[in-house]
């Protein structure tokens, strides 16, 4: 699904990513952990682009996404993407935020669209909010739109920035449940996160980044229970 | 004090017909400037380099210049040169345009840079582009942030469209210089379409108001 080849990004002379190579397979839930600084984040953001790799490769769906022929944006529609603070459009109502991209850019019929994201809607537990609009709603509600809003465009992957750090302790839950739905439903994710519950019960695999480098990855219930680097050790000590 | 408004009521059709003839050039000056200055913003926040240096040194000089002059320049310079006779109102239309063009391009580019970084991210995420995401995504939350600095632009323009008297078009102040000239008396008819522009002025605030308060329901 995923094919990361040598991947390494340098802002300026600052290398934040050097030299990574891994492989997430179809229906696979990978969980990015590390500390803050070691680049996670700019791993996630170099898979569909939003940062632009530096060196090395990209190929999801046997599709190299690295190749200046390729045409990233059309690429990018079987690329769904939650961010940390959600970037809803504030100006367009929720059911609008998942009409949108499916009329514009797929150019589903208003009707069809609007059917999509009622029973995306429901799915996340938020069928009496479509006509709200985004500053009306809760820190948890908002993550569980803009989840919805990238699964209306019917991607084939997701990716996750740190999706519950923005928000309140208590409704951290709402929002790993309904990520949690979507793993079990088959759903090809990479997550960054900090929430190592999830990242224990829910990842097949987890891959530890420290200063810009994959220095640990495996499944997790070894991984968190005999770590086999020391920094990971450490690292795990810190935070549990 | 001796102030006789009875003189000036046989020309008051006359100066209010001059409303109409002012803001028929205003309007058309506004849109133009509008979006020519649109064009110019986006241009400002490109990264291809010759169109930022176009657009940079286009607000440079129009905004580096007075009015007046660039006026003139449309006025009477122009068809010695190209031997077109230019008209008073689309001389005013393009000056104003031209002008205003300059100063509307740096209140949208400060809006659009206002948008937080997210919102085209998020966008871009999902496969909407260019165009799109300008249009429908980011443009409509710079120019909710920005509204109030552009009405200010064209209520500023609105009064600065006095300066059209000079190259002879009977606007508005142009009207009160002719009543003036033909009574030997200044204060009245003066004082009456000075009234005239606030009127307008008010108008457009209100106008302001309402957009503003329309754009506000999705807070």
């Amino acid at each position: 699904m995923i094919k990361v080849e040598h991947l390494t990004k340098k802002f300026g002379n600052n290398e934040v990513l050097s030299d990574i190579s891994t492989e997430i397979k179809k229906g696979e839930v990978v969980s990015i952990i590390g500390p803050s600084g070691s680049g996670k984040s700019t791993f996630l953001r170099c898979i569909n682009l939003l940062e632009k790799p530096t060196d090395g490769k990209i190929v999801v769906n046997n599709q190299e996404l690295t190749d200046p022929k390729t045409n990233i944006m059309k690429a990018r529609e079987q690329i769904g993407m939650v961010f940390q603070h959600f970037h809803l459009f504030p100006h367009l109502s929720v059911l609008d935020n998942l009409t949108y991209a499916p009329m514009k850019v797929r150019k589903e019929s208003k009707l069809a669209a609007q059917e999509k994201a009622m029973d995306l809607l429901a799915k996340v537990g938020l069928s009496d909010k479509a006509d709200a609009y985004p500053s009306s709603l809760s820190g948890g509600q908002k993550q569980r739109v803009a989840i919805a809003r990238a699964l209306a465009m019917e991607p084939e992957l997701m990716l996750f920035d740190e999706p519950t750090s923005a928000l309140d302790p208590e409704m951290v839950k709402e929002v790993l449940d309904v990520m949690k739905d979507l793993a079990h439903s088959g759903m090809t994710m990479a997550v960054v996160t900090h929430e190592m519950g999830f990242a224990r019960e829910v990842a097949d695999r987890v891959l530890f980044l420290d200063h810009g480098v994959l220095v640990e990855e495996g499944e997790p219930t070894s991984f968190f229970d005999a770590p086999k680097t020391e920094r990971a050790a450490s690292f795990l000590e810190k935070i549990l | 004090m001796n102030l006789d408004f009875s003189q000036i009521v046989p020309y008051i059709p006359f100066m209010l017909e001059g409303i109409w003839v002012t803001l028929k050039f205003v309007f058309f000056a506004i849109i133009f400037g509008f979006i020519l200055g649109t064009i110019l913003a986006l241009f400002k926040i490109n990264h291809v380099r010759p169109l930022r240096w176009f657009a940079d040194a286009y607000t440079s000089i129009f905004r580096g210049t007075p009015l007046i002059l660039q006026l003139m320049i449309i006025y009477f310079a122009v068809p010695q040169l190209t031997g077109y006779d230019i008209t008073p109102f689309l001389s005013a239309i393009l000056a104003f345009g031209l002008n205003s063009s300059a100063y509307v391009s740096e209140i949208i580019r400060a809006g659009i840079n206002a948008v937080d970084r997210g919102q085209t991210e998020a966008a871009i995420a999902l496969g909407i582009p260019y165009r799109q995401r300008m249009t429908d995504i980011i443009l409509p939350q710079a120019m909710k942030n920005i509204l109030p600095a552009l009405m200010n632009e064209f209520i500023t323009l609105t009064k600065e469209s006095a300066l059209v008297s000079t190259i002879g078009y009977l606007d508005l102040m142009r009207r009160a210089q002719v009543v003036g000239a033909d009574l030997y008396r200044n204060f009245e008819p003066l004082l009456f379409v000075g009234v005239l522009y606030w009127l307008m002025v008010m108008g457009l605030t209100i106008i302001g108001r309402l957009l503003e308060r329309r754009m506000s329901v999705s807070d």
